[in-house]
């Protein structure tokens, strides 16, 4: 999983973010920073936190299904299910 | 064994035993042809070409019996010895030895579907051989950062899924690899999806689910080939096929069997409502370190102040003020007992100084009188250190005083002149002296001398 501090926020996997963040208030209610470096801390921590919560929060759902052709090909996925009479008998 | 046996008998002529047993044969053939019979199989043998022979038994007797390839790919289950079958067979004689055998097309197990019995074998089979062992289970990640589903996308299986996970944790991206999930060889397209899914990237974790259905329905799954492809997967598989009480070869195979494709979802997606909790809680925390950092600032830049204002001049002389204020609180409480002490023995130190007085000469009588009045009006509010100091002298005083020593019956022996004599040599035969007594004074003579040590004495 891509976790770590290097990188910007938004390339991070959530765990590794929440993780971060984590850290970082660690590191604040520790106390030994300094007032700016407690802020700097604070503004990354804010950020992991945005990103987060978008992450829980998601608009909008990516759901592809793989294509016959190809190995990696995919299209959007109507999750409704509504589009899938795609060549199944199944009955469910 | 084209040679026709029902034509008109040559007695003349003994019968071959081709013939005989081709006779016989026909005969067999003719008469009973197609039959079901129940029995157990014993001495089974599998012959390389796929053929199965064995005996089939009950406790009274037994017959011979072949299962051709063509038919033994038929039957789900593996042929096994001690079980009971219904068979349905031709019987025949197998003319090269004479014997009678049944030619068998299909098998029914006695007391359960030939499904069960083949379900129960390969889980047995595969059980053996270690493929459900718990040790190689595979623990599922956390956050995966994209979820792979096996199944139909016709199916409510998937429709299930998408919403339980969109619920979970909508962020998850989901990726389908649709496949039929029954059917014909329906294990081949099953297997294939899960080899396909596994390729893709990010995909953390696979589902494999379908909805419920009748055993035959569900067959897919039970099959080793999709088992296989489940445990030679490099990503964990969750399964969630059927029903609750359906369980399959796949979910023993899988990582992780869920009843249901519902429950597959919830395991495979973390909780959000949970994680929100978490980084709700996390977001106070970030809040709350930081105005203490603030607050922590501020207070130290107060402490500074504080104590820069504590160094200030007036501050220290306020400082000292207020010490002393303790200090000479303290010290009146301890004087407040030595003050009546001191008051006693200024009542009489007053006392004896007036009765020095008496004796001493007027300026020092006047000396002595305005002590003894200032004494006296020295208050309980004057100054401890001064009456401290007049203690003292009181006592050095009182100590000095020719009078204390008199009035125990000692005497001053003057000259005229007023010198006090310490040596008798000091006063000659004659010579008049002044005897000073602790009351009044006597003038005498001095009618001899005798010193008190003569020199070499």
């Amino acid at each position: 999983m891509g976790t770590g501090t290097d990188g910007s926020v938004d390339e991070m996997s959530f765990e590794g973010a929440l993780e971060r963040l984590e850290a970082i208030v660690d590191q604040l209610e520790e106390g030994d920073l300094g007032l700016e470096e407690a802020l700097a801390a604070f503004e990354e921590g804010v950020a992991l936190s945005r990103r987060c919560a978008g992450e829980l929060d998601a608009a909008e759902r990516r759901i592809e299904i793989l294509v016959q052709t190809g190995d990696g090909d995919t299209a959007p996925f109507d999750s409704l299910g509504e589009g899938a009479d795609a060549g199944s008998g199944d009955p469910d | 064994m084209e040679d026709l046996f029902a034509e008109p008998a040559r007695p003349s002529r003994p019968l071959t035993v081709a013939e005989l047993v081709g006779g016989v044969r026909e005969l067999v053939e003719e008469e009973l042809g197609r039959v079901r019979v129940i029995g157990e199989i014993s001495n089974l043998f599998r012959a390389a070409s796929g053929h199965h022979y064995f005996t089939l038994k009950d406790d009274r007797a037994q017959i011979k019996a072949a299962l051709f390839r063509g038919n033994a790919t038929r039957i789900p289950f593996d042929l096994e010895e001690g079980l009971e079958f219904v068979v349905h067979a031709e019987v025949t004689v197998y003319t090269q030895r004479g014997e009678l055998q049944i030619i068998v097309r299909d098998l029914e197990p006695v007391g359960q579907g030939a499904l069960q019995l083949a379900f129960e074998q390969l889980r047995a089979r595969l059980a053996d051989e270690g493929l459900f062992a718990v040790e190689d289970k595979r623990s599922l990640p956390t956050f995966p950062r994209r979820v792979g589903i096996v199944t139909s996308p016709a199916g409510a299986a998937v429709r299930d899924v998408i919403r339980v996970s969109g619920d979970r944790f909508p962020g998850t991206p989901i990726l389908i690899a649709p496949t039929r999930v029954q059917g014909e060889r329906v294990e081949d397209e099953i297997a294939a999806a899960i080899e396909r899914i596994q390729r893709q990237p990010e995909v953390d974790v696979i589902l494999l689910v379908r909805g419920g259905g009748a055993l035959e329905d569900l067959w897919g799954f039970n099959t080793e080939r999709v088992a296989r492809a489940i445990r030679a997967c490099p990503v964990p598989v969750v399964s969630g096929v059927g029903h609750e009480v359906d369980v399959t070869i796949a979910d023993l195979a899988a990582d992780v069997r869920a009843a249901t494709p519902s429950a597959a979802a919830m395991v495979a997606l973390p909780d959000g409502d949970a994680w929100w909790d978490q980084l709700t809680a996390l977001q106070g925390r970030l809040d709350r370190a930081l105005r203490g950092r603030i607050d922590r600032g501020r207070l130290a830049s107060r402490g500074v102040h504080a104590r820069l204002l504590a160094n200030a001049p007036a501050a220290r002389l306020a400082a000292d003020r207020a010490r002393f204020a303790v200090a000479r609180e303290a010290l009146a409480r301890t004087l407040g007992v030595a003050l009546r002490d001191r008051v006693d023995a200024r009542g009489r130190a007053a006392d004896r100084l007036g009765r020095v007085g008496a004796t001493l000469t007027p300026v020092r009588r006047s000396r002595v009188s305005s002590a003894a009045e200032r004494l006296s009006r020295a208050g309980p509010r004057r100054l401890a250190a001064n009456r401290q100091r007049l203690a003292e002298a009181a006592g050095r005083l009182d100590a000095l005083s020719p009078l204390a020593v008199l009035s125990r019956g000692y005497a001053i022996a003057q000259g005229l002149d007023g010198r006090v004599l310490r040596r008798a040599a000091e006063v000659a035969p004659g010579e008049a002296v002044r005897v000073r007594l602790a009351e009044g004074v006597i003038e005498a003579e001095v009618t001899s001398v005798t010193p008190d040590r003569p020199d070499g004495d």
